[in-house]
């Protein structure tokens, strides 16, 4: 391969992330069964640089969170964040749905 | 008869970084509290309680510092357990009718809650202690609740609760004609940051409390 190319490979693989994106994340946690535990936790995530918008369902033990654009929250952080609350993750998704998206599905399924 | 002080359904932490204010009046007491949780698993802050006989002959006005502090919690997928225990101190000021001036004394507060909730299903069991150089007391406070329909976090939350209270120390078996055993109907609604609640015991006592988390 020629060596110059590579600089421009690298710039590609950055780039790659940024374009397929997701737009927003959902977390499944145990424990939350009121308002309050839902509160809490949209209040770390509101807490996060990277959020735009939170949605908590108890019926679906979801905490879903909109990511600004080209921004991320990585697992690790979204899991410390989760325990620091008080609460437990089972699972992260990502998805390229939106909060709306999610909380119609959410609404609709009940 | 005195009665109980604080209600024992709420919990002392509400959530992690978040600041609760709570008022609760009836017939025999008015309480405000305010605590302050730093981290999900302990809360912080100072409360008033006034506490006055049937026969308005007695008074104590306790200002005091609580320290409260989850122990234990359990997350299931649709249910959550917590213990809390909890300490205090402060003043009580008192005083009886036909006795001029006021007794100043120190008072410790101590007790512990365990509760067990799903969306439908409300249980907690609480103690709550006084102790000062003129009097101690023990309330042991019980709780069932039912929700009619299951609420998420953008709805109403309804609630109808059975609650049971045992005191000691003189501050009700000493009333007569009045059960050792309060036994009380609740009406319990939160939405958002807001939490009331209104009830009736069997002398059709009113209670009335309302709590604010952000
Ligand atoms: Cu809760």
């Amino acid at each position: 391969m020629n060596p110059s190319v590579i600089p421009a490979l690298v710039l590609l693989a950055a780039l790659v992330p940024t374009a397929v994106q997701a737009k927003t994340i959902r977390i499944e946690v145990d424990g939350l069964v009121c308002a309050f535990c839902a509160q809490g936790i949209e209040k770390k995530m509101k807490a996060q640089p990277a959020t735009d918008k939170v949605f908590v369902s108890l019926e679906k033990k979801v905490v879903a969170v909109s990511l600004k654009p080209g921004q991320d929250i990585a697992d690790d952080k979204l899991k410390a964040e989760i325990t620091d609350a008080g609460y437990v993750v089972k699972g992260i998704r990502r998805s390229d749905e939106s909060l709306d998206d999610i909380r119609k599905h959410v609404k609709a399924q009940k | 008869m005195l009665l109980a002080p604080q209600a024992a359904w709420a919990k002392p932490i509400a959530f992690a970084d978040g600041t609760t204010v709570m008022h609760e009046r009836n017939t025999n007491m008015l309480e405000t509290q305010a605590f302050y949780a730093p981290a999900y698993w302990w809360s912080l802050g100072p409360g008033f309680v006034r506490l006055t006989s049937d026969d308005k002959r007695t008074r104590r006005d306790i200002g005091y510092v609580q320290f409260n502090v989850l122990a234990k919690r359990w997350n299931l997928p649709a249910a959550q357990g917590n213990l809390f225990a909890f300490a205090g101190a402060g003043t009580v000021r008192s005083t009886q009718a036909g006795v001029p001036g006021a007794r100043r004394d120190a008072v410790w507060r101590y007790g512990g809650q365990g509760d067990y909730e799903t969306r439908s299903i409300y249980t907690s069991f609480k103690v709550d202690g006084y102790k000062a150089a003129a009097f101690s007391h023990r309330i042991t406070t019980a709780q069932l609740g039912v929700a009619p329909y299951e609420h998420d976090y953008e709805d109403l939350a309804t609630w109808f609760l059975l609650q049971a209270r045992h005191y000691t120390g003189g501050l009700r078996e000493r009333s007569p004609g009045v059960r050792r055993i309060e036994e009380t109907l609740l009406l319990r609604l939160f939405k958002g940051p807001v939490w009331a609640e209104l009830g009736v015991n069997r002398e059709r006592h009113t209670q009335f409390m309302i709590m604010y988390n952000f």
